[in-house]
């Protein structure tokens, strides 16, 4: 049964029965005063019937007539009792059986002019309607007529449930009826729900059986056309997701190929340093499995080097770090963390993570010690016959100078000319001995600073000291072109923590080339205090150095002038040096000059920071552009 | 009379080092020859010399071992010192001083700078 329906049900039962007893109650009301009505008219009737007909009667005192008279018209419906009682009170004839009741004692003696009615109750037996119509006036007497209203009662009950019945019976029929009627309209709107609900859980295809052209057929052919869009939308849609997901999963794949087969090791880390992700290559550099990696802090595995890379990376996004890291079987990886920043962060919150990608170095660092034992053999090598070959040249010279020369007493010009030849030819063989020398010395140093094999001291240096050291060093250089050299130091430098020994060659680098370039003038060396930092200047009055010649002055193997028309007089490396030295310390070296007029060159080093040159290396982008440039 | 100890495998050296010494030889300075560190220690057990030139990259014993023992070697005579090497690295110089070398000489020096050296060593004056 429909829901609509048993809602209806209710309310039209209550309905029903409020109406249903309405109409029974005005129904028998009316019945009751009908039937009131027409018993007491009956009852007068049959009253002034005996009243008029008893009068002769009475006079005669013949009461069997009475009796008869009145036990004939007790056979009439509704009528219960009779009695005459004369102008006395007393009682002539009565229908009583077997006694007569105590209340009629009340009303034998009424005596009213004209026939009158009222109602009067007897014990054990009902209510009754009291006719009295005098006989002749009341002279002869009075005939009570009792009409039982209990009687009525009764019909009226009958009545109204017949009616009751009735209508019941009607509206039974009638609800069978409407439920039929209900049922009609709401089984399609059940199958259009049981319809809906199967479109919900997508099942499109699903048939509804509705033909009628009513409102609830156009509704269903509306709902099976929106079904049909619905569907082909639904479909559309479930094929573009499909498509992205197949995309999304080669992208996935091909991505996870890439860093699966990647040769370096690969790390995830999150803003924390727990590992997040490796790829196979790592595992395998380590000798450990995957799952020992992932969820674990970096630093408990990788050390506190390693850890403080990758917190660096983290909270800075311009740089990336470097450090050297230990791997299985001994061998030595380089890890290079950088961050992961999304693009809509801002660079000074904190990124996602870090990525960290560690490279076997072993072998280049194999190769790199091999190279750098073997500059160190060639350099030494080198040295050995170069020592002979300057030594005996130099004890040549000398013999000739001391012994040879001045006993060779010929006027003769071609020895003479032979003597200064000879002379010529010694001093060029010993000044480029001294190149040659100078040139191992630099290519050794550089081939050492290249690899990073420089033991830098850090000890307390007072830069005044250094630089008084480097003039003392080249002294005779100025003596040598009669140059004056012009001091101009503060007095209340600061100490600096940096390798005594390698500013002081910085300085003498500067220093010769200075004098080396200038032959008229005089060469300033100055040292000032800047905000954190100290500032050196050797400044010459020499050839200067033009502005194209200016951006390659600190290239190896670079000089001013033509290496090719020119005489070179120095290796040609010194100046690279002096920039490597300068910036391992996070100073800068740099040269200001006009042709002609001379050149400044300066350099800075930092009061702060120069602990922290440790083995944390620092290389912004800049550089790593330059270095696979 | 004064004693110079040249400790070098390298025959050329030695003749080179021998011909630079020659002005002292002349001053009646003797000039010994050793061509590696054992023959090095026999002689300076035997002749005790004052100053000596001793090359760090030597066959069976290097410079510094042979410095060492001359060093720790309780004689009377404790002498001079000068390590010759090729090598100019720093860890080479601390090794030297740790080994207890007086002085330490690149190769290739001055001639006129290691003539200087020895004669304030020995107090010889060559002029």
């Amino acid at each position: 049964m429909s829901k609509l329906f048993k809602k209806t049900l209710i309310m039209i039962v209550i309905l029903f029965m409020i109406i249903a007893f309405t109409i029974a109650i005005s129904t028998g009301w009316n019945l009751y005063n009908d039937l009131l009505q027409e018993y007491k008219s009956k009852g007068t009737a049959i009253a002034k019937s005996i009243a008029s007909s008893s009068i002769e009667t009475l006079l005669n005192r013949d009461a069997s007539t009475i009796q008869a008279m009145i036990d004939r018209f007790l056979e009439i419906s509704g009528v219960s009792y009779i009695f005459v009682v004369d102008a006395n009170g007393e009682i002539i004839s009565h229908t009583f059986v077997p006694t007569i009741p105590e209340e009629i004692s009340k009303i034998k003696n009424d005596k009213p002019k004209d026939t009158y009615v009222k109602e009067i109750v007897f014990e054990n037996m009902g209510i009754f309607i009291d006719i009295t119509s005098p006989i002749l006036e009341g002279i002869a007497g009075y005939v009570h007529v009792g009409m039982d209203k209990s009687n009525i009662i009764a019909q009226i009950k009958s009545a109204m449930l017949r009616q009751l019945l009735l209508i019941s019976l009607i509206f039974i029929f009638s609800i069978i009826i409407a439920y039929m009627l209900v049922n009609k309209v709401s089984q399609p709107l059940n199958a259009l729900t049981d319809y809906a609900k199967k479109l919900t859980l997508h099942d499109f295809s699903s048939p509804v059986d509705i033909k009628s052209d009513d409102e609830i057929g156009l509704l269903a052919n509306t709902m099976k056309s929106m079904a049909t869009d619905l569907h082909e939308v639904f479909d559309r849609y479930e094929q573009a997701i499909n498509d992205a997901i197949v995309e999304l999963q080669n992208t996935l794949a091909y991505l996870t190929a890439v860093i699966d087969n990647m040769a370096d090791g690969l790390l995830v880390t999150d803003t924390d340093g727990v590992i997040t992700h490796v790829n196979p290559a790592l595992s395998h550099m380590f000798n450990m499995r995957e799952s020992d990696f992932i969820g674990r802090d970096c630093r408990s595995i990788f050390g506190d080097k390693f850890a403080e890379i990758v917190e660096k990376s983290i909270t800075n996004s311009e740089e990336i770090f470097t450090t050297e890291i230990e791997l299985a079987q001994k061998r030595i990886g380089k890890a290079v963390a950088t961050g992961i920043h999304k693009d809509t962060i801002q660079s000074d919150e904190k990124g996602i993570g870090a990525v960290i990608l560690i490279r076997d170095i072993t072998s280049e660092k194999e190769v790199d010690r091999m190279k750098t034992d073997f500059i160190s053999t060639v350099s030494h090598e080198l040295r050995t016959p170069l020592t002979a070959v300057k030594g005996f040249t130099e004890i040549i010279k000398k013999r000739l100078e001391d012994d040879i020369f001045p006993n060779v007493t010929t006027d003769n010009k071609r020895v003479l000319k032979s003597i200064l030849r000879i002379r010529d030819n010694i001093n060029i063989i010993l000044s480029e001995g001294e190149r040659l020398t100078a040139l191992i010395n630099d290519v050794l140093d550089i081939s050492k600073l290249e690899a990073g094999r420089i033991d830098w001291k850090l000890e307390n240096v007072r830069p005044a000291d250094a630089i008084e050291q480097a003039i003392i060093a080249t002294s005779a250089l100025f003596e040598q072109k009669k140059l004056p050299l012009i001091k101009d130091i503060d007095e209340n430098l600061p100490e600096i923590i940096c390798d005594k020994d390698r500013i002081i060659q910085v300085i003498i680098n500067l220093l010769s080339n200075a004098v080396k370039f200038t032959d008229s003038g005089s060469v300033t060396c100055r040292a000032q205090k800047l905000e954190d930092s100290i500032l050196v200047s050797i400044s010459d009055t020499g050839t200067g150095i033009s502005e194209t010649e200016k951006d390659h002055v600190f290239e190896k193997f670079r000089q001013a002038g033509d290496t090719l028309t020119d005489k070179p007089t120095g290796t040609g490396l010194g100046l690279s040096i002096c920039r490597q030295i300068i910036e391992h310390y996070g100073g800068t070296i740099w040269v200001e000059s006009e042709l002609g007029k001379g050149s400044t060159f300066y350099f800075t080093l930092p009061l702060k920071n120069i602990n922290d040159v440790s083995d944390i290396s620092k290389i912004t982008y800049n550089n790593i552009e330059k270095e696979y440039k | 009379m004064k004693k110079i100890l040249i400790v070098d495998d390298d025959p050329i050296i030695r003749n080179l080092l021998e011909q630079i010494l020659e002005p002292f030889a002349e001053k009646d300075i003797e000039i010994l020859i050793a061509e590696n560190g054992l023959v090095a220690l026999d002689i300076i057990k035997e002749k005790q010399p004052e100053l000596i030139f001793l090359d760090v990259m030597m066959p069976k014993m290097n410079g510094f071992e042979v410095c060492q023992k001359i060093k720790n070697n309780p004689t009377d005579k404790i002498p001079y010192i000068i390590m010759l090497t090729a090598k100019g690295q720093e860890t080479d110089k601390e090794k030297a001083k740790a080994s207890g070398a007086d002085c330490y000489i690149t190769k290739p020096f001055n001639i006129n700078d290691l003539l200087n050296k020895v004669s304030e060593i020995l107090q010889v004056n060559l002029n």
